[in-house]
């Protein structure tokens, strides 16, 4: 192998971003194909395949960087700035909603009875469940912060202890909305009241999902040392992303929840 | 003498062996300069490292047998490579006949 003088990691040529494309066209097709014939099988397909780029795309990713020791400083740096314009974009993402929220119900249209929320929805009292889950994800971010400092720190029993303890109160608030969702009495398709309701705290529920795998994925790796106390940015990623799904939650909580109602 | 990566000025500079930039995990077994023998110090490695595989995982990964990363582990990543390649063929395959087909208009 030729000598490399430089920091910069010079990936393997890899087959994951080919199949992860026709992942999404399988997805995509599959989609339009199984709401038009109701045959599910493109989309299962597309499924699986995604499923298995994701699963050995960031399987490579962890080999490169724990085991191949690939992740310099210089390319810990690249992926800072990746995952800040990554979370920036989901920022934008959710503005969207807050958009059609804020533009439904600002100037509610006399087809709502001209107020909000629209005339015959009865809406969900801010100061039961959706208060618990506020206070839930907010105990979530302080055990995440727990569990940085003990990864910094070398405390490996607390560090594990802590991320257990933030991914079961990830859980706990994605069981409480699975039940608010069940006894809402309005649907997604009660006029632009359910549709902007459901759109965004649905959209939000999925990324807690994907935070609370993303943290999961961190607790094994924190169980099978791949995490030092000054290298240890997949962890990072994680408790930013986890930050950003708490702070959405923040604005969903005051603007649909309590103002909204 | 040891180097860092300085975050402000981007350039190498020296630095104490414990700032300095090692890859990850690498510090227990191969240390670059052995450290001077303290006899009443020595122990045995610390109950907390204990079922660590990091190290073995590293030595097998670094070994420079020519294969690309998502090979490397022989078998195992073999198979699942060939099932997703061949879902990812056959999909592809698959997807076009079924979107030919929905293209075709229902004759009454």
């Amino acid at each position: 192998m030729a000598h490399q003088a430089h920091a910069y990691h010079m990936v393997d040529p890899s087959p994951w971003p080919l199949t992860g494309a026709i992942a999404a066209l399988l997805l995509t097709s599959g989609l339009a194909i199984w709401m038009h014939t109701h045959s599910a099988i493109l989309l299962t397909l597309g499924l699986i395949l995604l499923l298995l780029t994701m699963y050995q795309w960031w399987r490579d990713i962890i080999r490169e960087s724990t085991f191949l020791g690939h992740h310099t400083p210089p390319v810990q740096k690249g992926l800072r700035y990746g995952m800040i314009l990554f979370i920036t974009s989901e920022v934008f993402f959710f503005l969207g909603f807050f958009w059609a929220f804020y533009h439904s119900s600002l100037a509610p249209t006399p087809e709502l009875g001209g107020c909000w929320p629209p005339t015959g929805i009865t809406t969900l009292d801010p100061f039961e469940v959706p208060l618990l889950n506020t206070a839930v994800l907010l105990a979530s971010g302080v055990t995440v912060t727990w569990a940085h400092h003990s990864i910094m720190e070398g405390h490996r029993k607390q560090a594990i202890q802590s991320l257990v303890l933030t991914i079961l109160l990830g859980f706990y608030f994605t069981a409480l909305q699975a039940m608010e969702y069940y006894e809402a009495p309005f649907t997604i398709a009660d006029g632009v009241y359910g549709s902007t309701f459901f759109v965004a705290t649905g959209f939000h529920g999925l990324h807690v999902i994907i935070g609370s795998t993303f943290l999961a994925v961190c607790l094994l790796r924190q169980i099978n040392f791949h995490f030092t106390s000054n290298h240890h940015f997949g962890f990072e990623a994680a408790a930013w992303y986890w930050h950003f799904v708490d702070v959405v939650w923040l604005f969903l909580y005051i603007s649909i929840y309590w103002w909204g109602s | 003498m040891y180097y860092k990566l300085s975050g402000f000025t981007q350039r190498l500079t020296g630095c104490s062996p414990a700032t300095a930039y090692n890859p990850q995990g690498m510090k227990q077994g191969l240390p670059a300069e052995s450290p001077t023998m303290v006899l009443s110090e020595a122990r045995a490695p610390a109950d907390h490292m204990e079922g660590n595989r990091v190290p073995d995982l590293q030595r097998i990964f670094q070994k420079p047998d020519g294969r690309p990363v998502h090979l490397k582990r022989g078998y195992p990543d073999r198979l699942l490579y060939r099932t997703t390649m061949a879902l990812t063929v056959g999909g592809v395959a698959y997807c076009l006949v079924a979107l030919y087909i929905q293209s075709q208009p229902k004759r009454q």
